[in-house]
């Protein structure tokens, strides 16, 4: 018994930090809808500004403290709160879009300032050890625990206050609420900045723990989300509850896994793997979701000229033929770009047609990468079988992905599949089935055929034709209308006699391929696949980068994956001090945050189409419902 | 269309429906091929939403559903169409116990329904909505390879059936619009045109009528009416305009508080002081 305790007392400490945090988010949660993927980047945030002021500038660490949780909260909530009224008239998969797009770029702002490297702090509570049942606990610990629990009730007690009702109120009935003369807006910023100053006291708490790492504290988030999960996303008491079982069962997890090798991954990964077994196996009607899902506006699409389509066609073949030339030494940044187009294109069949979100679009590229790797090196199978076969490989992971997709929708499946990528990257791909225990990466050789940067170009371009060919066919063929169908009404689907489970598979299935081809092409660019290529936090940028790109091209799904891929890969080489590089998920990440606020869904809001196009697009100047307006009876009423 | 169905001459037209058809339909409502629910119970957590309806829609009649607000009418229809299930009771379809049945099995048996909330696929066209009505139900009967590509004959049997549905209500020129460019009068006749292209026999039809003009209200009774009478199709219509009901429904039940509270022919159904007084207010019926 004695051997468990300190374990337990450190799982104590840390599960009430992701209690904390998990009562943050759930609050936030059910007033506004929003679910919030960046509330760990905000503790992130909070932490850091806390060792800049308290370290770095050497303030007193009450003065410090103080402004970072009775300033800088409060306004980070305002803000939340300002984006997320924007969003409350978004489709639910933009409202994802949106704050992983947070996620994105203030995780990247914090790297570009602090660097990416872990800063240990030391805490500034008072470390001076207590004997309990004959362990050594630290005053600090207790103090977490304390501050943690008085949160948590001091949370349940207030939202029984009448402002607290208020509060519960404006989830059910915001207009109700607005009637009696209390304003929603007031009460939702009051649960944001409440939200995010839970938000910030965990990461202040964490940070003496974990040290500063930008990507650790956003992590957070996840850790408290399995919390949350266990309280079903709505119960307070709950998830702070949930947030001290992950603490404690990661802590323990640790200690019996410390002789194993293989269950190295384990303890990390136990709050992932709450979180996916929650959103999979959890009764439905257990797990409140409060996100509102509003249809995207709908605009008549803009066709091209076709003369202007086969011009622009035949310049873009000429210039593809013409680039090892143009480019010379740079040419495998364009191929790594071409490989990336299929990943793009995979995730925009997910996101764009089917409205399934998907955090996972790596995850099948590196089960692709790896398995046409060992294919190609291990088994010596010639390298058009190992490819093709390697992304296949992809396919019944991508089916796996679709049990979560068909028990769950909008933000649940989100979560599930986030959770899936992470819990792939920690559990499988260190092991001999993917990428090996060794950091050493696997050989992926080119085709023999084309061993050459320029043959290996022409080789990869062949395979992105063929697939936007591939895809343009699943758009215009049946299983296209009812992916679009599926994501704008199951609905009224199921009611028309198809059951979605089947699409849903299919539609995984496709995508898995697509995703897993796009790696299993990238590897042999630079010769060798790894784990790193593929770490679950760059599907995130990838969905942004895709929602940007897309709202770019006005909605088109191909277009936008090749823009998508030209920035994320080809941009950032032309940039000489590697300010790009550094700056471009910021940029993408908050400009998914706006183009999500347009409420157009993935396509491009008025104020980035410019106002020439814009008039345009207005229906009441179409010829066609000046026609409808003039006869709007149907011929039967005449 | 005919002349006659415009609104002002609606009431006219019911007295001849029910002198002429009334009888033989209680035969009907019970022993009719149709849907028949017996003693459905929907609970939500605590509060009883339907509490043991039975009703009865034989194919080639119309039959109401009225009610206040909250009576638990859309609810009831969920119930029907498996979109959710009821605590207990019995749905029968078709000669079919479906009770346990999902919603797509029970539309490939052939019951169609729309929505108070109109659920069209916006980003399609309204042609290709009207199509899907008929083509979800043919992906529905086959295997995987069907949800992918449709053969040539289905692709003809889902242009015939899509064309004559848009014909009928009126809205061919507007089958090239995506659905959700449209204003809502529009859309609904879009989600009747896809329930008619399924070829369903049985049609339930949850307000179609709100957000219509009075005689788009007249047009989509002419529609009712050759449903009805052409294609012997049976329609529940769940309506909160009275002279809809009037037109179009030849027999109707009334909802209260989850509980049936009367049902005979319309025209009976709607004079009755209980109805008018309790439920429906002077106004409306008038």
């Amino acid at each position: 018994m004695s051997d468990f305790l300190p374990f337990v007392f450190i799982g104590l400490t840390s599960g009430s930090v992701y209690g904390l945090a998990g009562t943050g988010l759930v609050l936030t949660y059910k007033t506004s809808g929003i679910f919030n993927f960046s509330h760990g980047t905000v503790a992130a945030l909070m932490a850091y500004a806390f060792y800049d002021l308290n370290t770095l500038h050497h303030w007193p660490w009450p003065v410090a403290l103080a402004v970072c949780l009775l300033v800088l909260c409060p306004l980070v909530g305002l803000l939340l709160e300002r984006i997320a009224r924007r969003l409350a008239d978004a489709p639910v998969a933009m409202k994802i879009v949106a704050t992983v797009g947070l996620l994105v770029g203030v995780q990247q702002l914090i790297i570009v300032r602090y660097g990416a490297a872990l800063i240990q702090t030391e805490t500034f509570l008072p470390t001076n050890a207590y004997r309990i049942l004959g362990v050594n606990v630290g005053a600090n610990q207790f103090i977490v625990m304390a501050i943690a629990l008085a949160g948590m009730i001091g949370l349940t007690i207030f939202l029984r206050t009448p402002t607290g009702l208020r509060m519960r109120a404006v989830v059910d009935q915001p207009d109700l609420l607005a009637l009696t003369g209390s304003s929603p807006v007031r009460i939702r910023r009051q649960a944001w900045m409440i939200g995010t100053v839970f938000a910030g006291i965990s990461g202040i708490l964490l940070a003496p723990t974990v040290g500063l790492d930008a990507t650790v504290l956003t992590l957070l988030v996840i850790y408290a989300l399995g919390g949350a999960a266990i309280g079903m996303f709505t119960s307070i008491p709950l998830t702070y509850a949930g947030g001290l079982t992950v603490g404690i069962l990661c802590s323990l997890a640790t200690k019996y896994v410390a002789s194993v090798s293989w269950l190295s991954g384990l303890p990390s990964s136990l709050p992932f793997i709450i979180l996916f077994a929650v959103l999979v196996f959890a009764p439905s009607k257990w797990l409140a979701d409060f996100t509102v899902d509003r249809k995207a506006k709908v605009v008549e699409s803009r066709h091209l000229p076709r003369a202007v389509k086969i011009a622009g066609g035949l310049a873009l073949a000429v210039l593809l033929f013409r680039l090892p030339d143009l480019v010379s030494t740079r040419l495998p940044v364009y191929t790594s770009g071409l490989a990336y187009v299929l990943i793009f294109l995979s995730l925009a069949l997910l996101i764009g047609t089917s409205g399934q979100v998907s955090l996972a679009a790596l995850a099948f590229a590196a089960v692709g990468a790896a398995a046409s790797a060992r294919l190609a090196t291990d088994v010596g199978l010639p390298w058009l079988f190992a490819v093709l076969l390697g992304s296949f490989i992809a396919v019944p992971v991508g089916a796996l992905l679709a049990i979560p997709a068909i028990r769950r929708s909008g933000l649940y499946l989100a979560l599930a599949t986030f959770g899936f990528a992470v819990l792939l990257e920690r559990l499988v791909f260190g092991t001999s089935l993917m990428f090996g225990a060794s950091s050493a990466a696997l050989t992926a050789p080119r085709p023999s055929f084309a061993s050459g940067d320029n043959a290996y170009f022409f080789v990869v371009l062949a395979f992105v034709v063929a697939s936007i060919v591939l895809v343009t066919l699943v758009h215009r063929s049946r299983l296209g209308r009812l992916l679009r169908a599926m994501a704008d009404s199951p609905t009224a689907l199921i009611t028309s006699g198809t059951s979605v489970t089947a699409i849903k598979v299919i539609v995984f299935c496709i995508s898995a391929f697509l995703a897993g081809l796009g790696g299993a092409l990238l590897s042999p660019v630079t010769g060798s696949a790894s784990a790193g290529t593929f770490n679950a936090f760059v599907s995130l940028t990838l969905v942004v980068i895709l929602v940007v790109a897309t709202a770019f091209t006005g909605g088109s799904e191909v277009l936008g994956s090749i823009l998508a891929a030209a920035a994320l890969m080809v941009l950032p080489s032309y940039s000489g001090d590697g300010a790009a590089t550094d700056y471009q998920p910021v940029f993408f990440g908050l400009m998914a945050v706006l183009v999500a606020m347009s409420a157009a869904g993935m396509r491009a809001p008025n104020w980035l189409v410019g106002p020439a196009l814009r008039a345009r697009k207005r229906p009441d100047r179409s010829p066609l419902s000046a026609r409808v307006a003039s006869r709007p009876q149907p011929e039967g009423a005449a | 269309m005919s002349e006659e169905l415009r609104s002002d001459q609606t009431e006219d037209l019911t007295e001849v429906l029910s002198e002429a058809r009334v009888e033989g339909l209680v035969d009907d409502l019970v022993d009719g091929r149709g849907l028949h629910v017996r003693d459905v119970v929907v609970r939500f957590g605590g509060l009883v939403a339907v509490d043991g309806v039975s009703l009865d829609v034989p194919v080639g009649r119309a039959i109401g559903l009225i009610g206040p607000n909250g009576a638990g009418k859309t609810t009831t229809f969920n119930a029907c169409s498996g979109l959710n299930r009821p605590t207990s009771g019995r749905v029968e379809l078709f000669g079919t116990d479906v009770s346990h049945a999902s919603a797509a099995a029970r539309a490939r048996l052939g019951m169609g329904r729309t929505f108070q909330r109109m659920e069209l696929y916006d980003r399609l066209t309204v042609r290709q909505n009207v199509a899907m009505g008929l083509e979800a139900r043919l992906v529905g009967k086959r295997r995987l390879l069907g949800s992918i590509i449709a053969t040539a004959g289905e692709r003809r049997e889902v242009a015939e059936a899509t064309d004559r549905a848009l014909e009928r209500c009126g809205i061919t020129r507007l089958a090239e619009n995506r659905a959700g460019v449209l204003p809502s009068g529009q859309r609904r006749l879009v989600e009747l045109a896809r329930a008619l292209a399924g070829g369903f026999e049985l049609l339930l039809l949850d307000e179609p009528s709100s957000g219509l003009d009075p005689s788009e209200t007249a047009g989509f009774a002419a529609v009712l009416h050759s449903v009805v009478e052409e294609d012997g199709c049976g329609i529940l219509l769940v309506e909160h305009d009275m002279s809809l009901v009037r037109a179009v429904c030849e027999y109707t039940y009334v909802l209260d508080f989850g509980k049936l509270i009367a049902q005979g022919p319309t025209s009976e159904v709607l004079e009755s002081d209980l109805v008018r007084a309790a439920y429906l207010g002077e106004e409306e019926v008038a």
